[in-house]
């Protein structure tokens, strides 16, 4: 992982923590809502850009790397621990955190009283952002050839450090989660201190 | 290469982005440039939000306000910021307002009365063709329009709510003024006695003056975008070709109009036909093509400034142009430059304009004269805000109070929704509601043009009941 560019990060270095905390007096669930929303669109984009070369052939499985496989679990089909390959894995991740954000029940949106966040709201977002992270390390993994050609390794590392800054400031990832990106993550963390 | 020079290996990484083709490669420059479009509106909103509440404090802390009073306002601001957070993952689209009536008709789009189908709020809705602008080249216009409304925190300028955009076009979501503009109103009285004409010319120097203030040029000043609101005072609107931001479009149509046309006119004979007409003739010809040539894309060359046509000098001063021209047609029914075959002859007046400038007799005061003089005349000799408010024209005005006195015509509404000031009936052949046929544009690259152009206000969360 040793190729990794994070010299372009520079550009919103000092602005990061900023962007991450959470403004005085702002309701916490609220901030919490709108960065997930922005994640999932941004990731979703660069997911995008290389989704083309991301077949079930060059892909059989998701993984992060050799040492991490990713299996799926559906609870309401009561599928356990399924191998898919990386692009079925992410169009059902990816689904699947589309139609929580856009569940009224989850993400509320009115402003009419009683339109409020759900008691297991911060549940539902550290299952989010396990997915959303393991989307964003098969990037690295097995597309980064893509986007340093495309020029896109800036971009996609300061969206990565935002990323997991935000998730360390509210407890969103578990470390054990990290490991396949730890290289990355200790260079970042160096870079931006 | 395994070494912990990271940046090393990626020096010598030779990039052929080519092998992907090019759809692959729109698509990454379309993530990298919203990316970038995201983390610069995240760092300014960052700091518009820590500026709000820092005036807050400042202000309780200079009102000495006690602790439990302080912490409830500090509390009520959260709490709007945190609505404001809440809206912006909240995708407003078409859906979520009800068309009522076409009510207006421009260059680039049309203009209906619409409501909020959840809260009942009345706006105007500007809706514009985004193939028609891509290939057009109006995307500055859009742009600057958008910015320019977006920024603008004054009375005198219509507020931008709210903007959107669907594949197939772009809505600003503004506030509607329900006394029409100021074209209509003239086509209904042919002149305006010189009482009349002072507060409407005091309140647009009041408009142009704020745009000014603000660093803005508007460069379209006419009686079309000088709109009425509920209380009768004007409010000036559209900014399709302000600069400050955008090179416009259409300098060089200018160039291609007076190229074409060179010296075709020979003047004498173009004067005595004009002196052959009587004024109330000239009246009812100006009148009679006046809208339709609103509704044209080229829209009136009538209010443009002489060093706009000769295309030196884009700035301030060819507003005060402008408003010097609809000042005369409010006294005289017409404006000085109309002619009434084609815009190449308005062109060829306003370029020769000390010869073609005349004022029939008794149709005004030495003062209105006066200033008339000062505004359509030279850059050089023309004179600014200061002045104008000085003039003796503006014998009698109370300009830091203006807004608040009655003006002299107060729009009376049935209801919210009355339409009865705008020309409805001029506008029946566009359907209420907008068509989605042909002419999306789905290309990466030409909807890039448009990221950046959604647009929530923050401050008509503070405005009661806005949207
Ligand atoms: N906020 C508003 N409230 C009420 N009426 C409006 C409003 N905005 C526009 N109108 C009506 O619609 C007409 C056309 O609007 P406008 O001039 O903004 O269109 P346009 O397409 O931008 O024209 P152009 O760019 O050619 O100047 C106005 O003359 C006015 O009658």
């Amino acid at each position: 992982m040793s190729f990794f560019n994070i010299s372009k990060l520079g550009r919103i270095n000092g602005s990061l923590k900023k962007i991450v905390e959470l403004p005085r007096y702002v309701d916490q669930n609220e901030w919490l809502a709108v960065n997930t929303f922005d994640f999932f669109n941004y990731i979703n984009q660069f997911y995008g850009v290389i989704a083309d070369f991301c077949t079930t052939r060059d892909c059989p499985v998701m993984s992060a790397g050799s040492n991490y496989e990713y299996t799926w679990t559906d609870s309401q089909k009561k599928e356990k621990n399924v191998k898919y390959a990386a692009p079925k894995y992410v169009d059902f991740v990816m689904t699947r955190i589309q139609n929580s954000l856009n569940d009224e029940s989850v993400f509320p949106t009115k402003s009419a009283p009683g339109c409020e966040f759900p008691r297991d709201f911060i549940n539902i977002l550290r299952s989010i952002y396990k997915e959303l992270f393991r989307v964003l390390a098969h990037i690295y993994w097995h597309h980064y050839d893509k986007i340093l050609h495309l020029s896109c390794e800036g971009h996609l590392n300061t969206l990565f450090a935002h990323f997991i800054c935000f998730a360390r400031e509210f407890d969103l990832l578990d470390k054990k989660e990290l490991a396949p990106m730890a290289d990355l993550i200790a260079e970042l963390e160096y870079q931006m201190k | 290469y395994t070494g912990d020079g990271d940046s090393n290996a990626v020096v010598n990484f030779e990039r052929t982005p080519e092998i992907y083709g090019k759809m692959v490669s729109d698509k990454a420059t379309a993530a990298k440039f919203r990316l970038e479009h995201f983390y610069k509106s995240q760092v300014s909103e960052c700091a518009d939000r820590l500026g709000r509440l820092r005036n807050l404090e400042e202000k309780l802390r200079n009102e000495m306000a006690p602790p439990d009073k302080m912490e409830k306002e500090l509390l009520a601001l959260g709490k709007k910021e945190s609505d404001f957070l809440r809206l912006r993952r909240k995708r407003l689209g078409i859906d979520d307002f009800i068309n009522i009536k076409v009510i207006g008709k421009g260059g680039f789009g049309e203009v209906r009365l619409v409501q909020k189908a959840d809260s009942g709020q009345i706006y105007a809705m500007k809706t514009l063709k985004k193939s028609e602008m891509v290939m057009r080249d109006q995307l500055a216009h859009a742009r600057a329009e958008r910015d320019l409304m977006a920024e603008i925190d004054t009375p005198w300028v219509v507020q931008l709510y709210y903007s959107f955009q669907d594949p197939t076009y772009l809505h600003l979501i503004m506030e509607f003024c329900p006394g029409g503009d100021l074209m209509t109103m003239l086509l209904q009285y042919d002149t305006f006695s010189e009482d009349i004409t002072k507060f409407y010319i005091a309140e647009c120097v009041c408009a142009v003056e704020a745009v000014h203030n603000l660093g803005f040029v508007h460069r379209d000043v006419k009686p079309d975008n000088l709109l009425i609101d509920g209380t009768g005072h004007l409010k000036l609107s559209d900014f399709g070709l302000s600069t400050g931001f955008y090179k416009t479009h259409d300098s060089s149509y200018y160039q291609r109009l007076m190229e074409t046309t060179g010296a075709p006119f020979d003047l004498d004979t173009v004067k005595a036909i004009d002196l052959s007409f009587t004024q109330k003739d000239r009246i009812q010809t100006w009148k009679k093509n006046r809208r339709a040539i609103a509704y044209s894309r080229v829209g009136s060359p009538d209010y443009v400034a002489v060093e706009t046509i000769r295309q030196d000098g884009y700035t301030k001063e060819v507003d005060w142009w402008s408003v010097g021209v609809i000042m005369y047609e409010c006294l005289v029914g017409y404006p000085p430059f109309a002619s009434q075959n084609s815009p190449q002859m308005t062109y060829y007046k306003i370029m020769n304009w000390s010869e073609h400038l005349n004022f029939p007799e008794y149709s005004m005061s030495w003062a209105a004269e006066d200033l008339i003089r000062k505004l359509i005349c030279e850059p050089k000799d023309r004179i600014g805000a200061n002045e104008i408010k000085s003039h003796p024209f503006f014998q009698g005005v109370d300009w830091s109070s203006l807004r608040s006195i009655r003006p002299p015509f107060v729009p009376e509404l049935q209801s919210i929704t009355d339409t009865s000031y705008f020309p409805t009936e001029d506008l029946m052949d566009i359907p209420d509601q907008i068509s989605y046929g042909q002419g999306t544009i789905d290309e990466i690259h030409k909807d890039l043009a448009f990221v950046g152009y959604t647009f929530k206000r923050f401050d008509y969360l503070s405005r009661k009941n806005a949207i």
